[in-house]
């Protein structure tokens, strides 16, 4: 009991914010790890399943979970936002030479004796061929963010990469950081890279562990690598079991059929049984996405800046956070999580006051009409609000919103949709009023979302990028712009703060809260690191163990 | 007889025809699509999307995606699938075994204990066990099936820690049978409640049909014992109209084994299909709607061509 | 036929139900103690008998009692409205290729074998997964997965009826197709109409909450048997009350019609009541 509390005080005070304080406090946590026994396995469970196994297919969160078992990128982001070499000898940096005319040019050196899961060295040679792959018209590659940045790439040796960009870069070392490396020898000798057996039944990589093997729609093991150039992973396999329900996730943890529940974890309406369960660490781990009322900047009711405060006034962030997720959500006012380098500590505070929300929309001319609803000019303040159905603390938070809004005479109508249709066109072409949505802004620890908020990226308009609400501020494209632009990580915080300060004052959309999921571990199983900066925390699996 | 099996051998062709073309233009005229999945990714830029719906021919006419499809499905190249790029056919044969298994046992105890009730119900009209099997039945067929799914695991493994909430076994351990069935028996008890109230229902109807027939009340009257005359004439004519019943009852087989698949997290295909809907895995949703069209079709066809060579005015009419 | 129909005594007790589970919904908003759809936190799943909440509250304090009269309607509602849509659209195509006969009934026969050939809960599943929720698209989605029974079953009567004399006499007259289905061949397929409706308001309850149990049916805050049930997993432990009544609802709406479309089924057929009783 006084185990659980302990980590749960440190996970606690890593999310707290304070950035000078997390550091010796983390450290002096990794000092009291123990080195974890050979051999054992460890289930995790995913609600939902891992099929895609090659990681530059189009994938999904869990299938990346799996990817960080099997292949390795060139550094990667570990839990203090700190890149580590991974395949990589040292990660590029203006200071060791890495990076050259002013970001333009990076030189990555590869770690010598690696060696692919069939034995097969890797070399450069296989670097070079990932980006091509991603780039090559013919694949159906994930994403092409980072790869499109760069004009080209040499391998002068086996173990050397030159890469020159198109134009300064900053997150091109966030973007390659979880990018992972494939190998040309078998991906070259394919017929078709898009339906190769690689992709789905036999990947190989040079990552701690082996594939091993895959029960559809129930488990997929994977064995460890004894070669593996980090050394050989004390685990001795991996198990992925697939469990669909939450609820059902939930019990069999409880039961300890599982022993460790992976990325949507447990959820909240768990958490004040779970806490108490003998035998299992309840992680509180801090996850980049942030919980919003989304605006559509585009329809009538949200042009004025008034309306947009009367509705966070009005909005009851407190009950949503504490009744509805059980006080497990972190408020916040900006678009990061307090865990980013970038995060901005001094925004505003939300204050709930449906008093004044009446009186801000009454002094903007918003005034009830005879069924208690405002309107203006002919525009009544009526409108939807949408997010995926069948989330079912959402529905909940939103049904409590709806409430709240009405209180000071605004009439939302919920109007939910399954993920496949709202997510789509509806989203992305700003077909919606509102939406109750979780975002994460930026690509891993980076605090870049140029392509979401600048007024250039709107894909109602233009056809490209993801500023779906129609915000246009010129103060904020300005500062978006240089900060893509900053090497400097100090300068480009300050940029980023500043960004935050515009965006609160101007209220461009309401921050609810950023997520904190609960992950629970069963007690002796060493090493389990939650990471905020990568996708899933399997990322360190390599040093998962039992304790001996 | 040979006019007779063509002429309805083309008529299951119209029919898969007909299915194919309505599930193909449901799925595809419904708003989203497969790229939506990806679109909360942080790293997913709308060009990206874009070139995805592209590589995927989702920009493709409707007419001209329906055509390859389906020249595709008549040379057993049924597409691959848009999540993971394997081939559909594998993707649903993966699937087959634990649905084939959790059907089979739900439906083999189901059609014993049915049968069994529903002769006693029939011998005994109007017993008290009659009136209770009938107000059972009516219940079991009116329980929302995932409820009652729901309370088992409630019951049975919550509160009497007896059995396994769900999975096909227990995770990570090596195949055991003992193990396999005890986590067989909460979803084919769920599964088979609906079945066993429609066999014993069915088996009491039918029963009570034949005992009605002249030739049993001759026999009766002739002094073979009553037993017998169940046993020997009634069930063996009982039987017959109970045969088709089980191929007419496949689709709904099939809907409950998705329900319940869901609930106890069993690995079938019913499961599969309603992740494939989460992800507008086109291909695999098509794959399953034209196998089970399939089965059924066949199911169909079977049973009147076996009626028809009892009964010969079926052919003519 | 009356009279056969009140000897079936489940189907009596039955229609007494209906009739009471029907008031419930009608007067819900009189008979409720709270607004359904009014959020108290403080309430937060306070027990049976506690803080005047008679069935118990839910995750956000609304009234269950309350929460469960005003579902009723919607389910009830839904129930009524896709079976008129069966029925009708049933009747209709029924009549018309047994009558007609030809390459009408050929192209209807087709069609229904077609539909019977997806299970129905696919066929909802992937209906629903593409429109949006609501009453009408429930109501619609659930008559295109039902009306093929009916259909069957009217053309198949009318098939029968059409060489009567009656029916031939009238022919003979020189009545039109149109009369003579409306005014002799429609009536006296009304008895099976009303045996395949009652059957059909079970199906349509029943269908309607494994949709909305699955996600995809009516959506909060609008309150369905089948809805407020489709979070209940993770409530059967700390607030079983939020689990079990609607269910118990469900069951009870849905075994209802069941016999009372038994009961009508032996009223109209004493040769079947013989038979099923």
């Amino acid at each position: 009991m006084t185990h659980i509390s302990r980590r749960e005080m440190l996970v606690l005070l890593a999310g707290s914010g304070a950035a000078a304080a997390v550091g010796p406090l983390l450290e002096s946590g990794a000092a009291l790890a123990q080195t974890p026994k050979k051999g054992g396995q460890v289930v995790v469970a995913l609600s939902q399943e891992p099929t895609v196994f090659n990681p530059l297919r189009p994938h999904i969160e869990v299938d990346r979970g799996v990817h960080f078992g099997i292949f390795d990128s060139l550094w990667r982001t570990d839990e203090r936002a700190q890149f580590v070499p991974n395949l990589a000898v040292e990660v590029p940096s203006v200071k060791n030479g890495g990076i050259q005319k002013n970001g333009l040019e990076y030189t990555v050196r590869l770690k010598k004796g690696v060696t692919w899961h069939d034995g097969k060295p890797f070399t450069s040679r296989d670097v070079k061929f990932t980006w091509d792959l991603v780039m090559n018209p013919k694949f159906g590659a994930y994403t092409r963010v980072g790869f499109d940045a760069i004009a080209g790439m040499e391998t002068p040796d086996e173990s050397t990469v030159r890469v020159r960009l198109r134009e300064p870069f900053a997150p091109f070392l966030t973007a390659w950081g979880d990018a992972y490396i494939v190998p040309a020898h078998i991906l070259e000798s394919a017929a078709d890279p898009n339906t190769a057996e690689f992709n789905t039944k036999s990947p190989v990589g040079t990552g701690p562990f082996k594939f091993a093997s895959r029960v559809a729609g129930d488990h997929l093991v994977l064995g460890a690598n004894p070669a593996y150039h980090g050394g050989a992973p004390p685990l001795e396999r991996i198990i992925f079991k697939y469990i669909p329900d939450l609820t059902v996730l939930y019990t069999q943890f409880k039961t300890g059929a599982v022993d460790v529940t992976g990325l949507q974890g447990i959820s909240a309406e768990f958490y004040a049984e779970a806490k108490n369960l003998p035998g299992v660490t309840i992680h509180l781990h801090h996850s980049p996405s942030v919980e919003y009322i989304y605006f559509n900047h585009g329809k009538p009711w949200f042009k004025e800046r008034a309306v947009r405060q009367a509705l966070y006034h009005a909005m009851d962030k407190r009950a949503i956070i504490d009744q509805v997720y059980y006080g497990v959500q972190k408020p916040v006012e900006g678009y990061l999580p307090s865990t980013s380098w970038a995060y901005n500590a001094d925004l505003p505070t939300h204050e709930y006051n449906p008093e004044k929300a009446r009186q801000i929309l009454d002094e903007a001319g918003w005034k009830p009409g005879a069924d208690g609803i405002r309107a203006k000019g002919g525009v009544r303040l009526s409108f939807t609000n949408s997010t995926t159905a069948g989330n079912k603390l959402r529905e909940q938070a939103q049904a409590l919103v709806q409430q709240n809004w009405r209180a000071v005479g605004v009439d939302v109508q919920i109007s939910n949709m399954p993920a496949a249709v709202i997510w789509g066109e509806y989203y992305v072409k700003s077909k919606f009023d509102t939406l109750m949505v979780g975002i994460q802004a930026s690509v891993g620890d980076d605090p870049d979302c140029l392509n979401r908020i600048h007024s250039k990226y709107i894909a109602a308009e233009t056809g490209s990028g993801r500023n779906v609400s129609q915000y246009k501020n010129p103060q904020v494209d300005k500062l978006l712009e240089e900060g893509v632009r900053e090497v400097d990580r100090a300068k480009r915080r300050a940029l980023y703060l500043k960004l935050q300060e515009a965006l609160r004052a101007d209220l461009a959309y309401l921050p609810i809260f950023s997520y904190v999921r609960l992950e629970g571990v069963k007690q002796g199983m060493l090493n389990y690191k939650p990471n905020s900066n990568v996708l899933h925390n399997t990322w360190n699996m390599h040093e998962w163990g039992w304790k001996a | 007889m040979r006019y007779y099996l063509a002429r309805r051998v083309l008529q299951a062709l119209v029919v898969l025809v007909l299915v194919s073309l309505g599930g193909f233009t449901v799925l595809h005229l419904a708003p989203g699509g497969p790229a939506a999945i990806y679109a909360m990714s942080p790293t997913m830029s709308a060009e990206d999307m874009e070139r995805l719906t592209h590589q995927l021919g989702l920009d493709q006419p409707l007419h001209l995606q329906y055509f390859k499809w389906a020249a595709g499905l008549a040379t057993a190249n049924w597409g691959r699938s848009y999540r993971d790029g394997r081939v559909v056919l594998e993707v649903i044969t993966d699937r087959i075994p634990a649905t084939v298994v959790l059907m089979l046992s739900a439906f083999s105890v189901a059609v014993l204990i049915g049968l069994a009730t529903g002769i006693v119900s029939a011998v005994r009209q109007y017993s008290l066990f009659d009136h209770a099997m009938t107000l059972t039945a009516m219940i079991a067929l009116s329980i929302p099936t995932f409820w009652l799914g729901l309370m088992g695991i409630y019951v049975f493994a919550e509160l009497l820690r007896v059995l396994p909430p769900g999975n096909i076994g227990t995770i990570g351990a090596p195949f055991a049978l003992g193990d396999r069935l005890r986590h067989l028996l909460l979803p084919a008890s769920t599964l088979g409640v609906v079945m066993v109230a429609t066999w014993s229902r069915y088996t009491r109807a039918s029963m009570l049909e034949v005992i009605g027939e002249d030739y049993i009340r001759t026999a009766l009257a002739k002094g073979v014992s009553r037993g017998a005359i169940v046993l020997k004439h009634a069930l063996k004519n009982a039987l017959i109209p109970l045969v088709t019943l089980a191929g007419l009852q496949l689709p709904l087989v099939f809907s409950g084994a998705l329900v319940t698949e869901t609930i106890f997290t069993w690995p079938g295909m019913g499961r599969l299909f309603v992740d494939s809907i989460g992800y507008r895995d086109y291909p695999v949703l098509m794959g399953i709607l034209m196998f089970t069209a399939m089965l059924v079709v066949a199911g169909n066809l079977a049973a009147d061509l076996v009626y028809a060579a009892i009964d010969p005015r079926v052919r003519h009419s | 036929m009356s009279a056969r129909f009140t000897r079936h005594r489940p189907a009596v007790v039955s229609v007494t139900l209906i009739v009471l589970l029907g008031l419930g919904a009608l007067f819900a908003g009189r008979l409720s103690p709270r607004d359904p759809v009014y959020i108290d936190l403080s309430h937060k799943f306070a027990a049976p008998f506690t803080k005047g909440h008679p069935l118990g509250a839910d995750e956000l304090g609304r009234d269950v009692l309350s929460r469960l009269l005003h579902a009723g309607r919607i389910s009830l509602s839904v129930g009524l409205a896709a079976m008129v849509v069966t029925v009708v659209v049933g009747a209709v195509l029924g009549s018309i290729a047994g009558y007609v006969q030809g390459v009408v009934d050929t192209l209807v026969l087709r069609l229904t074998d077609a539909m019977l050939s997806f299970p129905p809960i696919f066929m909802l599943l992937v209906l629903a997964a593409f429109i949006r929720p609501s009453l009408a698209s429930m109501t619609v989605i659930i008559s295109v997965t039902s009306w093929m029974d009916v259909t069957r079953m009217v053309r198949g009567q009318i098939l029968t009826l059409r060489e009567r004399e009656f029916v031939v006499g009238a022919r003979a007259l020189g009545a039109t197709a149109a009369r003579i289905l409306v005014r002799h061949l429609f009536p006296n397929t009304v008895g099976i109409i009303a045996v395949a409706a009652t059957l059909a308001v079970a199906r349509a309850i029943l269908l309607e909450s494994y949709i909305s149990f699955l996600g995809y049916g009516i959506q909060p805050p609008l309150a369905s048997w089948g809805n407020m049930l489709n979070n209940a997993q993770s409530y059967f432990a700390t607030a079983p009350w939020v689990a079990i009544f609607p269910g118990v609802m469900i069951t009870l709406a849905v075994t209802s019609f069941n016999f009372v479309g038994d009961g009508l089924r032996d009223a109209l057929d004493p040769r079947h009541a013989r038979a099923r009783a």
